[in-house]
């Protein structure tokens, strides 16, 4: 391929043969006539768009929900999810955002300001009578699958209470663990946390912000470009000292690694050093492995567990090393989903007017876990807001990868999602 | 043989022709229009699109300078929706040294183009894609131009007023009357090409607006015009890499601008003088010269994706001329044979430029009744054309409408967004006799796939359309009887709203749809021969997997028949094979 | 993790590859940059339609090979070795659920394309082999009002010029789908409903007359196509047929997920949306492949790598504007003519193809690619396809056949090359 000078992913929408291999594979313009398409709403409108015209000439591109299929499918190389994300941008600046979307593209704000006082938070959002004010007043799905606050501290709080049972090691791995870990669900966190010290790593968890990515999918680039500055900021000197950064959200990794640089256009040294040296902890895990350096010691775990490779996780392009790792653990019964989407795609399936959209996106999963039998007792998933819409899609509990390898170390209690007491 | 007469016949439907007959029409005149092939399918059809501040020609020819800054003005009110108020930048980059600038920027303040120099951080705001090496840039009032669309509407607005614009008919030879010293042009015999019949027409003067054609026209009378055709050539790239027409600032050269048109931007020209107008090959080291100067303008245009490549032929014309073509005056020429040859009833207008063709029409009409011996005032400057209310195009405008009409599911051509509807408004609203015709009228087909997905798809309409019309003949009578309404052509949501308009049986009488795809595709495959490589390789490579593997379309029956546009694939064939003997 | 056979493209030379491979017990991975060209075509297996200039299609493409260029991949592997590939490829997709046959007299089927044209297949998925035109009996060509890929009367009307009986006729949209923006493949999954299926039977028995053979786009079902096809049958009592329109093409699709759901089943590794953008190698074998991801390069290794990344469409080679045309992952020697003005004859529609197209990758007997002395490249590369020389599988209309015959000749080849352990 010749290379060209230009970085924006504007361009790649020469690369279009209208094939329409996309819309083929686009979960929602498969539910939904709101969403005419990748092919339509990217490269091809996209010719039809310019800075400056005297209106914006189309709005179903907010129906794309980011889930990046399209570029998964595409023959050619056109970065579509990006074309339209940044399609979206372009709207936001003219016309503005909703506060509803300005609240959802901030959910690290919302986890500091729940976590003051997480039960009176919880019960605050998830009573019906709030979610029924929430979708009236601000157009956020009553029956969407909000998380609920940790109502036992932060995962930094878990941090300074355990400092002193925490590894030391020369050999070192920095964490970056997303604001869902860190106001949520901390016990992914923990569960990350035992398994690359178990590993021999000391984990270094340096001050960090939201990467950005729910502001970018709500098309607030100025926004998100001051959450990776920081991050940039904070990070990047680790990785120019070759240590790797690890993530557990694949979103966040994703948006460290190549959202938030081509998007914002955003490719100087420190943010390209940033992106060079972060990883998907399994993807990290995966290079241990490869060179004999992933411990193996796991306890068989005799489970059936449907797991699903999220869109984010795929858009990493690196294949999908949490299942070759999981499929290591003795008597554990993988299944591997090959559905699309669970519909969510972030915060797409929060909004009231796209919530339906993203359950009926989700069907496809939600099928393929049923099929799986009556003695499926959790799936997995390596995304944190997939893994809330497979449990309300499912009604069954579902994990993240790491508690399941954390587990068959022997580290973890799967069901409470705790530690085992004694271990580290 | 059938028999017309009128006052005026003009010969040649690009947009002078189109001009002279509106502008004739609304003097009171009776006016038929006649034109070989489709409206636009000379050069108008074949320009880069500009529609010139007169910025070009302030420093080298001052009198075309202040024509095309009057003109633009009014083309503005009158072709209003015809024009994108792109504004143009003329730019200084690293290799145009000298005072040529400054020379410039005064030239312009004399004959009245309003240029200010911008800064560099607001250029660049503006188009990002910009040459960072460009050190002065200057803003004028250019805008770009759809030349299909404004020729059609030329001539609507022309028929509203009485004219008949009667397409596909070819002049075969001039009458005349009268012996050396005192002759006299009396009309023509031309040729319904489609039908196959000959027509007399009688005029009481006869205007030759043949363009690059019109020293072959002037011969049937006699009369020597030496029309110098100057080929230039256009290539497309696939996206507007500008939203501005940009020019270099020098003296005018090969290559030195970039105009935005609809969804494409386009780099031109070269001028090379060509022994015929017919001859439009494409050489790899013109394409060539076009992507090293673009480079200029916008690094890195020349890997691009490009879309397409063509030529056009310029009418230049200069009295006793014999150089190059690039340096022979763009000013226009009105040459009265009485006076010149001794041919009365005679008139060439040549020479000009697109932007100008209202002005060449107005004093060519001036002359016709001077002649006739009527005073009329022209009309034409305050008089604006049908479809002129939507105001100016913008980019966005038919993604607009597809959006808000909802018309996604009815779109033929997908690169260009032309629905279903588009296509029947413009078949049923004026002839179409290739699908060629159809892509003036609405873009089929000019987008990245070439008519990859379209040209099947408008086949098997036009297909349709015509059987239905075979089988419920329209009751209107056929000649004027029909409607002729091309102002919205380029409008989705107006085809939806619009009544369809019943298919004249007669005027298209090119049943064969295996014709239509064929000819099509070859047209296509012309402009892309000379810029096949990377990604639109890819693209054509898709085209044949349609056609070939899918379609089969190199096995349908009836493949010796001939259509109209034909004679351009022969011509190829012809062409290649002269190179394969070399 | 290092594999056997590393397998590059998703078209139907690097599914049957790795189908074949697997099935021979090897390790395989294949990764493709994008879903291959299967989406594309209309799902049947062209072997050999048209020779050059030879306005008349072939009647029995085997005894047509020694007419083809010498090294032709037909002429490499022989006429006997590659109707074995074709066996066992029917075999293949039978167990898959997917019926494939041919004509019993060993020559091609004419079935009408979507212009009204024949087309020349070898082998035919069940849903097209009712539309042969050898077959002779009238049709009914159906399409839907506002569909913008299918036009009956065109079909018809081209069919009757050329001696077929057929007519054409329309049936409401709101038949197939209350959505008006759907493509093919949407609508196939439409009429894998029952109640789609009984609305098309309903106003297709209002139509019909007795005798006639029915011709539809082909949208009879995605997943659930041989049921559709035979509900259609029985209900109308009368020969159903798909004709298969512009991409995306159903009956590809069909093909394409049968053999990659088979592959998955057998523990091949499906990577789609991996590009490879590098290799490395030393002492004249290949160690690994790169592929992009979101940050560093991925590298697959592997024992043996097999090349199926298809020609210019597939996007295994790529040109620019001062005539170099080249392969895009190895930088492999080709026969393209590396001068711009060599590449195109002047008419589209020229018989004898475009010499850009027909240049491509060189190969030995064991398809291994060679350079021009007659060496091969990396001991460890085969290459399948669409991008292999002397030939123009889009002008020839050979493109399955090649794919299917080379892609078993090159693992025949692997594993004979005692490069991996069986």
């Amino acid at each position: 391929m010749a290379p060209i000078s230009w970085h924006s992913v504007d361009l790649t929408l020469d690369e279009c043969i209208k094939c329409n291999i996309c819309t083929s594979h686009c979960p929602v313009s498969a539910v939904t006539d709101l969403f005419p398409g990748p092919k339509y709403v990217g490269p091809q409108a996209q010719r039809f768009r310019e800075s400056g015209q005297p209106r914006s000439p189309d709005h179903s591109v907010d129906y794309c929900s980011g889930c990046r299929v399209c570029n998964e499918v595409c023959p050619t190389g056109v970065r579509i999810a990006e074309l339209n994300a940044r399609a979206r941008a372009q709207i936001v600046a003219e016309k503005g955002l909703p506060l509803r979307n300005r609240l959802l593209g901030r959910n690290e704000l919302l986890g500091k300001l729940g976590s003051l006082a997480p039960a009176l938070a919880n019960f605050g959002l998830h009573n019906s009578f709030s979610r029924l004010v929430a979708e009236k007043v601000m157009g956020i799905a009553r029956k969407a699958p909000l998380p609920t606050w940790s109502t036992s501290g932060t995962f930094r709080d878990w941090l300074k209470r355990t400092r002193d049972r925490r590894l030391k090691s020369n050999k070192k791995v920095v964490y970056f663990h997303g604001c869902a870990t860190m106001y949520y669900e901390p016990f992914i966190g923990k569960a990350a946390v035992v398994v690359l010290e178990h590993n021999g790593y000391e984990v270094i968890v340096p001050e960090q912000n939201c990467c950005g990515l729910p502001l970018l999918s709500n098309g607030e680039f100025d926004a998100a470009r001051n959450y990776h500055r920081n991050n940039v900021g904070r990070l990047a000197g680790y990785a120019r000292a070759g240590l790797p950064i690890v993530g557990t959200s694949t979103s966040c990794t994703l948006t460290l690694k190549e959202e938030a640089p081509e998007l914002l256009d955003y490719h100087d040294e420190p943010a390209t050093t940033l992106k060079l040296g972060t990883y998907d902890i399994f993807e990290w895990l995966r290079e241990l492995y490869e060179v004999g350096e992933l411990r193996t010691d796991f306890q068989p775990l005799p489970l059936k567990l449907p797991y699903h490779a999220p869109c984010q996780q795929r858009a990493h392009r690196i294949g999908k090393p949490a299942l070759e790792l999981m499929a290591l653990i003795p008597e554990l019964e993988l299944a591997e989903s090959h559905a699309r989407c669970c519909g969510i795609a972030g915060t797409y399936g929060y909004k009231v007017e796209k919530y339906q959209i993203a359950m009926d996106v989700g069907a496809e999963l939600f099928e393929f876990v049923k099929a799986q039998g009556q003695d499926v007792r959790y799936t997995a998933c390596d995304s944190e807001t997939c893994r809330w819409q497979l449990e309300h899609g499912t009604a069954l509990p579902s994990r993240h990868p790491i508690e399941i390898l954390a587990a068959a170390y022997g580290l973890y209690d799967l069901e409470r999602r705790e530690v085992v007491a004694g271990k580290r | 043989m059938k028999r017309m007469s009128t006052d005026v016949l003009v010969i040649g439907g690009g947009s002078t022709g189109a001009g002279v007959a509106w502008d004739a029409a609304l003097r009171g005149l009776r006016v038929i229009l006649v034109e070989k092939r489709d409206l636009t399918h000379g050069t108008t059809g074949r320009y880069h699109g500009l529609l010139h501040s007169g910025g070009r020609y302030a420093v080298k020819d001052p009198q075309s300078a202040i024509e095309c800054i009057e003109e633009n003005r009014i083309l503005r009110r009158t072709h209003a929706h015809c024009i994108e108020d792109t504004g143009g930048f003329f730019v200084v980059t690293p290799e145009d040294e000298g005072d040529y600038p400054d020379r410039f920027k005064a030239a312009c303040a004399k004959v009245g183009i309003p240029c200010e120099e911008i800064p560099l951080k607001e250029a660049f705001r503006r188009e990002p894609l910009l040459n960072p090496r460009i050190s002065r840039v200057f803003e004028v009032p250019d805008g770009s131009a759809d030349s299909f669309l404004a020729t059609h509407v030329t001539a609507q607005a022309a028929r509203q007023a009485g004219a008949q614009i009667l397409i596909y008919h070819e002049v075969i030879d001039l009458l005349t009357e009268g012996s050396d010293g005192d002759r006299r042009v009396v009309g023509a015999r031309v040729c319904d090409v489609v039908h196959g019949e000959e027509v007399r027409i009688d005029a009481a003067i006869t205007v030759n607006a043949g363009g690059a054609w019109a020293g072959k026209i002037a011969a049937m009378a006699g009369v020597p015009v030496n029309v110098i055709p100057g080929k230039g050539v256009m290539v497309a790239v696939n996206h507007r890499l500008v939203n501005t027409v940009i020019n270099r600032c020098k003296m005018p050269a090969d290559g030195d601008i970039l105009v935005p048109v609809h969804t494409v931007a386009i780099i031109g020209t070269t001028d090379e003088r060509v022994s015929d107008p017919e001859m439009l090959t494409i050489e790899p080291w013109e394409v060539d010269l076009m992507l090293r100067e673009g480079d200029k303008l916008v690094p890195g245009l020349s890997r691009s994706r490009i879309l397409r490549a063509w030529a056009g032929v310029r009418p230049l014309y200069q009295e006793g001329y014999t150089g190059e073509s690039r340096d022979a005056t763009r000013a226009l020429a009105l040459l009265d044979h009485r006076q010149r040859d001794g041919v009365s009833g005679f008139l060439t207008i040549t020479g000009g430029k697109w932007t100008t063709f209202r002005l060449m029409a107005e004093k060519t009409v001036d002359k016709v009744c001077e002649q006739l011996g009527v005073e009329r005032p022209c009309l034409t400057a305050t008089t604006p054309v049908p479809g002129a209310e939507q105001g100016h195009y913008w980019l966005g405008h038919r993604l607009h409408e597809v959006e808000e009409a909802r018309l996604q599911g009815d779109l033929i051509c997908e690169c260009e967004l032309v629905t279903r509807a588009m296509v029947e408004q413009a078949v049923a609203n004026n002839p179409t006799v290739t699908l060629d015709d159809l892509r003036r009228d609405v873009r089929l087909g000019m987008g990245p796939c070439q008519g990859g997905f379209c040209t099947f798809r408008a086949a098997g309409i036009l297909h349709q359309l015509r059987l239905h019309a075979q089988e419920a003949p329209p009751q209107t009578e056929v000649d004027g009887g029909l409607p002729w309404n091309v102002a919205y052509l380029q409008s989705p949501r107006h085809s939806v709203q619009a009544k369809p308009a019943a298919l004249n049986p007669k005027v298209s009488p090119l049943d064969n749809p295996n014709l239509l795809l064929r000819d099509f595709l070859q047209e296509r495959w012309r402009g892309l021969t000379p810029v096949l490589w990377g990604r639109q390789l890819k693209q054509e490579r898709l085209n044949e997997l349609i056609y070939l593997t899918i379609m089969n379309v190199d096995h349908l029956p009836e493949d010796g028949e001939a259509s109209p546009l034909t004679e351009f694939w022969r011509f190829d064939a012809v062409a290649g094979a002269k190179e394969d003997g070399r | 993790m290092i594999v056997d056979l590393l397998v590059i493209g998703a078209g139907l030379a690097g599914l049957i590859a790795a189908l074949r491979a697997a099935e021979a017990g090897l390790r395989v991975k294949l990764i493709a940059k994008g879903m291959g060209a299967l989406y594309w075509t209309p799902g049947t297996i062209d072997v050999l339609g048209y020779l050059g200039a030879e306005a008349r299609a072939v009647e029995r493409p085997w005894e047509r090979i020694d007419d083809l260029p010498e090294r032709h991949p037909y002429r490499i592997v022989g006429a006997r070795r590659a109707q074995e590939a074709l066996d066992w490829f029917r075999a293949c997709v039978a167990e898959l659920g997917l019926d494939y046959g041919g004509r019993e007299d060993g020559g091609n089927a004419h079935t009408p394309s979507p212009a009204g044209a024949w087309r020349p297949s070898y082998l035919l998925p069940a849903g097209q082999r009712a539309g042969d035109v050898k077959d002779g009996r009238p049709m009914v060509i159906v399409g839907f009002q506002g569909m913008r890929d299918f036009y009956p009367h065109l079909i018809a009307r081209n069919l009757e010029a050329q001696g077929q009986a057929a007519r054409a006729a329309v049936l409401p949209w709101s038949v197939l789908s209350e959505r008006r923006d759907r493509n093919s493949v949407q609508l196939a999954e439409a009429l894998d409903e029952p109640t789609t299926q009984q609305r098309l039977i309903d106003a297709l028995r209002l139509v019909v007359k007795p005798g006639e053979r029915i011709g539809l786009p082909a949208i009879l079902g995605r997943e659930a196509h041989s049921q559709v096809l035979t509900a259609l049958t029985q209900a109308l009592n009368a020969a159903v047929f798909e004709i298969a329109t512009l991409p995306p093409s159903v009956p590809g699709v069909r093909l394409a997920t049968a053999l990659r759901r088979s592959l998955e089943r057998r523990g091949v590794r499906v990577e789609i949306g991996m590009e490879a953008i590098g290799f490395h190698a030393q002492d004249g074998m290949i160690e690994f492949v790169e592929t992009a991801t979101s940050a560093r390069p991925l590298k697959h290794r592997a024992k043996a790598f097999l090349l199926a990344t298809g020609g210019v469409l597939g996007g295994g080679f790529d040109s620019n504007p001062s005539g170099r045309f080249w392969e895009t992952i190895f930088d492999l020697p080709l026969t393209t003519p590396q001068d711009r003005r060599q590449w195109f004859r002047p008419l589209f529609l020229d018989p004898q193809g475009h010499p850009a197209l027909r240049g491509g990758v060189a190969v030995n007997d064991a398809f291994q690619p060679i350079d021009a002395a007659g060496n091969v490249v990396y001991a460890n590369l085969w290459a399948a396809g669409g991008l292999l020389a002397h030939a123009d599988p889009i002008a020839e209309r050979s493109l399955e056949g090649i794919a299917i015959v080379s892609a078993v000749a090159a693992v025949e080849a692997i594993k004979a090359g005692n490069m991996v352990h069986v």
